[in-house]
Formats: C-alpha cells, sequence, structure tokens
C-alpha cells in the first residue's frame, strides 16, 4: 500500500470511529435519562471524557510498545472498542443489578456501583480513543489533517446520533454505531493476517446478534413509567423513538388521571392512558368528551370561575390536559403551544377521537415550538394565559434542579404578562411540597414581575386558593372589583378549598376545610407580599429568590451554605429526598475527578520528570476547560434561539466540532512557535461574543427556524475554526520539543475534560451561563500565557504533580 | 369405609403438618420480643404515641416476619425497608402513628388499601378490629395473605384488587387508611367512609417525601387536616 492511500485509510478510519463513539455518546445519554434520570447527561459526557483521558495514559506510558506494533493493536482495539459499544449497558446491568441513583446517599454500596458502572461504561470509548491516540502519535507531523478527522468525525456523530434517536430506540443504535467502527478497523487490518480477521468477523457477528436481539433497558424501580407498568394488566400502546426523548404510552385499568381534585367530586375517574417521555409522566390523554371534566373540581378551575375567558393561550400544552378544559369552559379561540412534536405526532395517531379531535377542533391553534419563542415573536393578547402546573404531587425533591425552566423566569413572566389583555388574567399551578420551596418561589416571581410592571401593592392583584395538595394563583391585569371576590369564594366553598390569597381575605377563612401541619405557608406568604421579602430571599434555608434567564433553574433550591442547618433540622438521610438533583451530580462530579485523578494522572507520575510538563499541563488543561464550557455555556444560549434545547445541543455541538476540525486542518500552516496567541485570541473571540451574543440573538429572534439556524452557523463557525487551532498547534509544538509528552498532554486534556464537564453546570448553577462563558475565556487564557520551548530550559527538573 | 380411613388419614396428616405451623406462630410471637418492645419504647412511645392498644398491637405483631429474609436483621431499625415492585414496609413509627389515629379496636370495621407485606393489616387486626385489605399487585397480594394466614389472623380478610373501588360489600368502614400514595383521593372510598368515618393517606411522590393526611367526613363534609410530613422510601436496595 503506498503512502497517500495508508493516509487516507487512517482518516477515513477515524472519520468513522469518532462518528460513531459521539453518536453512541447521544444514545446513551437517552438511555440513562430513560433508566434513571436527566442529571446522567452530565455524567456520560465525563465518562466519555475519561476514557479519552485514560487512553492518554496509556499511551504515554507504554508508547513506544505500542507504536511497535500498531499495526496489529489498531484493529484488534477497534473491534474491542465495537464489542463494548453493544455491551455495556447489559453488562452493567448484568454484573450490578442495575443502578439506582436514590440510593446513593443511603447505601455505600451504591457509589461503588456508580464507580463501576462509570468504568464499564467508559470502555468503548477508551479504547477507542487508544485507537485515535495511537494514530496521532505515530504521526505527529500530520496531527492537524489527523485531529481534523477526528473533529469532523465526532461532528457527524452528533447530527448522526440525533437522526439515529429520531428513528430507532437507542439500545437499537448502539449495534449501528459499532458497525462503524468496525468498518474502520476493516480499513486498517494489514493483509495476511488470519486471527485479525478472525477477531473482525468475531466481532461482526456479535454486533449482528446484538443488532437483532437489543438488550432492554432496565428501568429504575422508582420511574413513573415503572410503577405503571407494573400495575396489573398494564400494556404499551406505543413506544416511539424520538431525539427529545423515547415516547412510551401506558394504558391499565388502575391508570387514572385526577390531578389534585376535591374531596367534594363524585364522579367517576375512567383510566386513562398515561404518555411518558424518557420515562418520566408527561401527562395523561384528555377526556373523549369536555362534559363532567374531573379537572372543573380541582383549583386549576379557579380562573374559569372568576370569567369566562374567550381566548386562551395555554403554555407547554403537553398532552392537552388544559386545553380540553379551556374549550370545556366556553373558550371561543384557544392557541396551545408544545415544544415535544413527537410526542404531539404520536398522540395524534393513536387518539384520534380525542387528542386528535382536541387538535382539529376549529377553535384551536396548536403550535410545536417552545413556548419562551412563541413568546417572543406572537403579538396576539388573551383573556387567560395558562402556565404550566408546576412541581409533582409532593414535590420533586431536587430531581430537576438541573433542569432549565426558561418559562419560570422574571423574563419570562414579564414576557407573558405582556400578552395579557387589559382585563386578562396569569394562572399557574404548583403542587404543596414539604420544606416550602416551590410555592415561596412561584410567588415571590409573580410579586417582583408585578412590581417591575409598576404595580405598587401585587396583593391586590393576585387571587389564589388551596387544595388539600395544590394550590392556584390568577394574577389580574386590573384590580378585582367586589363580584370577582365573591365568585373566587363561591368556587371554593363549593369545592372545600380554602381562599388563600384575596384582597380583603380574614383569617378565619384560610384554614376552613384543609388544616395545615403549621403556620408557616401563611406567615411566609404574607412576608413575600409585604416589603421584606428581599430578607427572606436572604435568610431562609432554601434558594427562593425569583431566577433569571441567565440562571433558569427554578427548581435548584438547595443553599450550599445551609446544608449544615438542613442536616440538623431534617437528618443527613433526609436531605437528599429533599434536594437530590444537585447532590447527585455534585457526587458524580467528585467520583469522576476521583477517577480521573486516579486513571489518568496518577500513571503518568511514573513518566519520567521534565521541566515542561507543568506548562504542558497549564497549556492543554485550560485547553480542555475552555472548549468544555464553551460548548456548555453555548448550548444554553442557542436554546430560547432555536427553541429546543435538542436542537440547540445538535447545532452547537456539530458546529463547533466541524469547525474545529477546519481550523485544525488550516494549523498546519500557521506558526507552530508562537502558540500562545491562538488561545488568547479565543478568549477574546468569546468575550466579545459574550457581549453581542445577547443582542444579536434578540435581533434576528424573529426570523425563521430554517434563517435562525443559518444566523446561528454563521456566528460560530469563525470561533470554532479560531477554537481548534490551539491543540494541534501545541501538539504539534511538542512532537517537536518533547514527543514523550504528547500523549501525556492529550490525556491532561481529556482529564481536565472529565472535571469541567463534571462542574459546568454546578459552576452554571451557581453564577449563571454568562459568567460560565466568560470563565471560559479565562481557561483560554492559561495557554496564552505558555511558551513551551522557553521554560524547557529554565525549568529542567519541575515536578507538576 | 375405605372413603373414611381416608378422610381420617387426611385430617391426621392435617394435624401433624398444624403442630410444626402453630409451633412456628407462637415462636413467631416469642421470637424477637425484646427488640420490639425496645422498638416501642424508644421509636414510638417516645415520639408521643400513647393508645395502649396500638402499643400492644405493635409489641404484638413479628415485624420481621414482614420483611424479606434479607433485611430481617434490620427489621426493628426505624426506618422502612423495601419488599420489591418498589413497594416497602413503613418505619414503625409511620405504622404507630397511621394505628392510633384512627382508634382501632374491637368493633371497629377498617379497610386497608395497600397491604404490601401486610404488617399495617396485621397491627390493626391486633387491636380487635375487623380488618379488611386490598393490595393491587397480585405477586404482593398472595404473599402477604399466606403469611397472614400462616400467622393466624382470624379478623383479617385480604385480596388482590384495585384499591380505588375500596369493598363495597363491607362498606360503610370507620376508618379507611391508605397506605399507598395517589396524585388524587379515590371517590368511591370517600363514599365508603362512615358517618364521622376518618382516612389516613399519605400525599406525595411515593418515593420521595409526603405529607400525612387525615380526611375527616362530618355528614356531608369533607375536610382534611395535613398531619406531618413523613418518607416511604427505603434505606437499603431491594433482593
Amino acid at each position: 500500500m503506498n503512502k497517500a492511500a495508508f493516509c487516507n485509510r487512517r482518516h477515513l478510519a477515524l472519520i468513522l470511529v469518532s462518528a460513531a463513539l459521539l453518536a453512541f455518546q447521544i444514545a446513551l445519554l437517552q438511555l440513562l435519562a430513560t433508566s434513571q434520570w436527566h442529571h446522567f447527561a452530565y455524567f456520560v459526557i465525563s465518562v466519555a471524557m475519561l476514557g479519552f483521558g485514560a487512553a492518554g495514559s496509556l499511551l504515554s506510558l507504554a508508547r513506544d510498545w505500542l507504536l511497535a506494533r500498531q499495526e496489529q493493536l489498531l484493529p484488534l482495539l477497534l473491534c474491542g472498542c465495537a464489542l463494548t459499544l453493544v455491551a455495556p449497558l447489559g453488562m452493567a446491568q448484568l454484573l450490578f443489578g442495575g443502578f439506582d441513583s436514590l440510593l446513593l446517599f443511603v447505601a455505600a454500596s451504591e457509589a461503588l456501583r456508580l464507580v463501576a458502572v462509570a468504568l464499564l461504561l467508559m470502555l468503548p470509548f477508551a479504547l477507542g480513543a487508544l485507537a485515535i491516540g495511537l494514530v496521532f502519535v505515530a504521526e505527529t507531523e500530520r496531527i492537524g489533517s489527523y485531529y481534523c478527522a477526528n473533529l469532523l468525525g465526532s461532528g457527524l456523530g452528533s447530527i448522526l446520533g440525533l437522526a439515529g434517536l429520531a428513528w430507532l430506540l437507542p439500545q437499537r443504535l448502539s449495534p449501528l454505531f459499532a458497525l462503524l467502527v468496525l468498518a474502520a478497523a476493516a480499513l486498517l487490518l494489514p493483509r495476511q493476517r488470519r486471527l485479525l480477521q478472525a477477531a473482525l468477523f468475531g466481532g461482526l457477528l456479535l454486533v449482528g446478534f446484538v443488532l437483532f436481539q437489543p438488550p432492554s433497558p432496565l428501568l429504575s424501580q422508582y420511574k413513573d413509567l415503572r410503577r405503571a407498568l407494573d400495575l396489573p394488566a398494564a400494556k404499551t400502546l406505543a413506544q416511539r423513538p424520538a431525539a427529545t426523548g423515547q415516547i412510551q404510552v401506558v394504558q391499565a385499568p388502575a391508570l387514572r388521571s385526577a390531578a389534585g381534585i376535591s374531596l367534594n367530586w363524585r364522579g367517576e375517574l375512567p383510566s386513562r392512558p398515561a404518555v411518558f417521555v424518557n420515562g418520566d409522566l408527561f401527562g395523561a390523554l384528555p377526556p373523549g368528551t369536555m362534559e363532567n371534566n374531573p379537572r372543573d373540581a380541582a383549583t386549576f378551575a379557579l380562573p374559569y370561575a372568576l370569567h369566562t375567558p374567550h381566548r386562551v393561550l395555554v403554555l407547554n400544552a403537553a398532552t392537552g390536559l388544559d386545553l380540553a378544559q379551556a374549550l370545556g369552559r366556553g373558550a371561543v379561540a384557544v392557541t396551545a403551544v408544545e415544544p415535544q412534536r413527537a410526542v404531539t405526532a404520536t398522540l395524534r395517531d393513536i387518539a384520534p377521537h380525542s387528542f386528535g379531535a382536541l387538535l382539529d377542533d376549529p377553535r384551536v391553534n396548536w403550535q410545536s415550538m417552545a413556548a419562551r419563542t412563541w413568546l417572543a415573536r406572537d403579538r396576539d393578547s388573551y383573556d387567560l394565559v395558562i402556565l404550566p402546573t408546576l412541581g409533582s404531587f409532593g414535590g420533586s425533591a431536587g430531581l430537576f434542579a438541573l433542569q432549565e425552566q426558561p418559562l419560570l423566569t422574571r423574563e419570562a413572566l414579564q414576557q407573558t404578562w405582556q400578552r395579557l389583555q387589559p382585563e386578562g388574567m396569569l394562572a399557574m399551578s404548583v403542587w404543596l411540597d414539604y420544606p416550602l420551596r416551590a410555592p415561596l418561589r412561584l410567588l415571590a416571581t409573580l410579586v417582583e414581575t408585578l412590581h417591575e410592571e409598576g404595580i405598587a401593592a401585587p396583593a391586590e392583584r393576585i387571587i389564589a386558593v388551596r387544595g388539600w395538595g395544590t394550590l392556584t394563583f390568577c394574577v389580574l391585569r386590573s384590580a378585582p372589583d367586589a363580584a370577582l371576590l365573591a365568585r373566587a369564594r363561591q368556587f371554593a366553598a363549593r369545592w372545600g378549598f380554602d381562599p388563600l390569597l384575596l384582597p380583603d381575605l380574614g383569617p378565619a377563612e384560610r384554614q376552613r376545610f384543609h388544616r395545615l401541619q403549621d403556620d408557616a405557608l401563611l406567615e411566609l406568604f404574607d412576608i413575600l407580599l409585604g416589603s421584606s421579602r428581599s430578607e427572606l430571599y436572604r435568610d431562609y434555608p432554601f434558594r427562593i429568590a425569583p431566577v433569571s434567564d441567565d440562571r433558569p433553574f427554578f427548581a435548584q433550591f438547595l443553599r450550599w451554605g445551609s446544608l449544615p442547618e438542613l442536616i440538623s433540622l431534617y437528618g443527613q438521610r433526609s436531605l437528599p429526598f429533599l434536594e437530590l438533583g444537585l447532590l447527585v451530580a455534585a457526587l458524580a462530579a467528585l467520583v469522576l475527578s476521583l477517577l480521573a485523578g486516579l486513571l489518568i494522572l496518577l500513571p503518568l507520575l511514573r513518566l519520567p520528570g521534565g521541566g515542561g510538563r507543568r506548562l504542558t499541563l497549564l497549556y492543554f488543561g485550560g485547553l480542555g476547560i475552555g472548549y468544555m464550557w464553551v460548548e456548555l455555556a453555548l448550548i444554553h444560549r442557542f436554546v430560547l434561539y432555536l427553541g429546543q434545547p435538542v436542537y440547540a445541543a445538535a447545532l452547537v455541538v456539530g458546529v463547533l466540532l466541524v469547525g474545529s476540525g477546519i481550523g485544525s486542518a488550516l494549523s498546519g500552516r500557521l506558526d507552530g512557535r508562537r502558540i500562545g496567541r491562538w488561545s488568547g485570541s479565543v478568549a477574546c473571540a468569546l468575550v466579545l461574543l459574550a457581549l453581542l451574543l445577547g443582542p444579536l440573538l434578540q435581533a434576528t429572534l424573529q426570523l425563521p427556524l430554517g434563517l435562525r439556524v443559518g444566523v446561528a452557523v454563521l456566528l460560530l463557525t469563525p470561533l470554532a475554526m479560531l477554537m481548534g487551532t490551539p491543540f494541534p498547534l501545541g501538539l504539534r509544538r511538542l512532537g517537536q520539543l518533547r514527543p514523550q509528552e504528547v500523549a501525556w498532554a492529550w490525556g491532561i486534556n481529556g482529564c481536565m475534560s472529565v472535571v469541567s464537564a463534571a462542574l459546568a453546570t454546578l459552576v452554571a448553577v451557581e453564577v449563571g451561563f454568562s459568567l460560565l462563558l466568560l470563565f471560559s475565556a479565562v481557561a483560554y487564557l492559561l495557554p496564552a500565557g505558555v511558551r513551551l520551548e522557553e521554560r524547557v530550559q529554565s525549568q529542567p527538573h519541575g515536578r507538576i504533580i | 369405609m375405605r372413603i373414611q380411613c381416608e378422610s381420617i388419614a387426611a385430617i391426621l396428616i392435617l394435624l401433624f403438618l398444624c403442630i410444626p405451623l402453630a409451633k412456628t406462630t407462637a415462636a413467631a410471637a416469642a421470637e424477637r420480643a425484646a427488640e420490639r418492645h425496645v422498638m416501642v419504647r424508644e421509636q414510638i412511645a417516645a415520639r408521643g404515641v400513647k393508645d395502649p392498644a396500638t402499643l400492644k398491637a405493635l409489641k404484638q405483631v413479628p415485624r420481621h416476619l414482614f420483611v424479606p429474609a434479607s433485611q430481617s436483621g434490620y427489621a426493628y431499625e426505624d426506618r422502612p425497608l423495601p419488599i420489591g415492585h418498589g413497594q416497602t414496609i413503613s418505619q414503625p413509627f409511620i405504622v404507630a402513628y397511621m394505628t392510633e389515629i384512627i382508634h382501632p379496636g374491637p368493633g371497629r370495621k377498617i379497610l386497608e388499601i395497600g397491604t404490601g407485606s401486610g404488617y399495617q393489616a396485621a397491627v390493626l387486626a391486633a387491636t380487635g378490629a375487623q380488618v379488611f385489605t386490598i393490595e393491587i399487585i397480585p405477586q404482593l397480594a398472595a404473599a402477604a395473605a399466606a403469611r397472614l394466614q400462616r400467622l393466624g389472623y382470624r379478623n383479617l380478610v385480604s385480596k388482590a384488587a384495585d384499591g380505588y373501588y375500596g369493598w363495597a360489600e363491607h362498606a360503610p368502614f370507620d376508618a379507611i387508611v391508605v397506605t399507598a400514595a395517589a396524585e388524587f383521593v379515590p371517590p368511591p372510598l370517600i363514599e365508603q367512609l362512615a358517618e364521622d368515618g376518618l382516612m389516613v393517606i399519605p400525599v406525595g411522590t411515593p418515593y420521595l417525601v409526603q405529607s400525612l393526611l387525615l380526611v375527616q367526613r362530618r355528614g356531608d363534609t369533607l375536610s382534611s387536616t395535613n398531619l406531618m410530613p413523613v418518607r416511604f422510601v427505603p434505606f437499603r436496595r431491594a433482593e
């Protein structure tokens, strides 16, 4: 084989394996979100980076041995990668009986399971990365073009992963991705090596078997879907893949929906199919008839008791329960906005007479887009705007602490307020939780919104009634008259609810039907409506101040400083059940950081010390942190712009990787000596972007989706190309100066990527996404200050760890 | 004559089989009694449960026989334990609290929704009340029925069914104990509640923090009281 053909094969193999690994990462993300919870998204990214970092360490330690056998090893490693792509989840469940994140804080063995699962899931990434790294190290002079192939492949993989999820369930995708890796192995197969050919054939057979017999993911016993499927005679009516989360519709005779219904309701509650997205309850199908709707006997019916709204806007309409209620209560035009297109299409197919009939009603205008995007573009005004019910039955215990909720920010409520007619109202319900958090933050957000709209006495505009488990607020654009207040009282008395907020409310009225354990709710509400609410925001053990678009984590209530107080109040074992999401993320970050230290940094201590290693650490560590944080901060900024988190993630990751690949390919023509200035340029570009991105996106938000995608690509590509240059330039320079450190540098980059991916959300929760973007600029400044070759002489024997 | 001989033989065999069973039951009552007394004193009475019938029942019922063998060592600890299918046997204090609040005793008719392991039903039965218990998961219902029968509870009837409908044939009930949380209080249960009847029900996410709700019926008027936050989550994995 001539040299050019050899290189071409290696480039193609790199593209295939990189694409497969990234696509697998995306599929794994959905698999873990389904079997566990969505906060495992961050876990998957870190696990993948851990695999890359561990491979870099191994490559550093056994560089010469591996290089000497690269011809045989490359196809073998790729065969191993393919096999572990199809097996890890099955293996994880087989060997460890299914990991359960809810038990993490109550059983030490569960943390060990987490480690074991992380190590198992890391295998395909480690084996694939070892193959990629071997190619890099073997020919450092071609590092730019190989790195370009690696990034191009990853960019393609992000698109492939999402496209795959739109067509197939994630467990069916991994064998397909494994086939790509086997194809890469075949490309690198040396001639007349029977043993290697047999290994490839064996791999093909096993992958083929899994392709036709994919293992079903084991659901945590606490997942909503698992509990529904455990009911007698439960059957799955539909199971559809979707990039936004796999959809399942389950029917069981005992599956009913009547959230928060009054104790006074005496009608039938027929069983209704329930819809699950990634194993979490999305909603029940609406009743076929609008007569005798149980929802009319819940606090959610309060707005209809006050007025008969003609024009209604339902945000995040989900399965259409609020829409059905609005139509049943006499609305003449209802706009329902729901971003989950795939769910809408599924429900239309399987429930043409209930859900389908709702959508076909001439009074209904169903919009498939994100609520915030609709609010930014819509110019109509409404008598009633309904926001989705907050929290879950009994509180969600922080399970969704890391989930961005852009519809619950101050900015979102201001936009919503603008859509109201002069006599209109905003309705929002919340489940009561313990300790009190969500109702307090919601009221705080409503109060602050009213203040910002110039309403000096918010208490005169908010009506709220409380049932045994739910609480519904109606926020009025105009001050209520006596007749309206009387209707609120009649509604409450009819269904046995207690008025909680009314401008002329007497203390005796507040606990007539549902007595509370203590008066905390009432007292805290009074403080929030008074002038000392800022002190309450500051002193309450949980975070209850309104959230902003920059930190849209409405369900993140945990205040780290309050941990000792909370532990003394509720006990150490209870704490995770109050605020699970953030604690799981923190624990996962800790576990992964320890693993990164153990698998990446510790082995590298065995290498002979070199003076430049501290500089190598600074240079490549800074790049690892910076790249990951830029990626995550930009995904957030584009969620609102593109209207779907999954579109934003695909576009940002795809453009950054492909753009970086192009930048990397072009880096071969750049001066490889003054490498620091390229990362300095990235830092400057990031600062510029942090300043200009907001106004630019706002100015073009009105454009159709296709044009907005174009704007995003135009904005991101130059940055991505710039971001693609420092890494290959650094590796090339290091290859010239100290070739034994090339693999180590790669490992450091991987290690820092693990830690930064695990920490990124925790940082964003604390300081916001704008600062995260600026922090990434600071991370890029670290390499800017480094000149690898000069310090080698001045610090010849420095140790870095 | 041959038939008679066979019948006598069958009776003898049954009696023979019952001897070890009776021994087991009697032994069960005595087994780990000291641990139960400590549990009642330190976890239950110390937290304010005072009803003598409730305390006596908790001292009698061998909780360790209601948990999976792998959990038996933790049976008298202050915690809920997993029994499989995502279900738990409640913390002893919660069982005691839910028992005391509905005033069980001889002559009272009580419906329990969510038999689970059967422990709460056994405690209610041990107070002398007539207990009807329903479990929706067939495997749990069968295991609990066999366990309760083996332990000899005569004033207790169980069935596998959807608890939503209650048990209309035996209604009205003086009290209803719902041990499985739901996002609504089933209307048929309210209808099966006697005048001045009480219903105690945990409301909240099944595996997280819940609130214990007491529903009271006074004629046609229904009211509720939030009693306290409770947690029905396991501290260990179901084996």
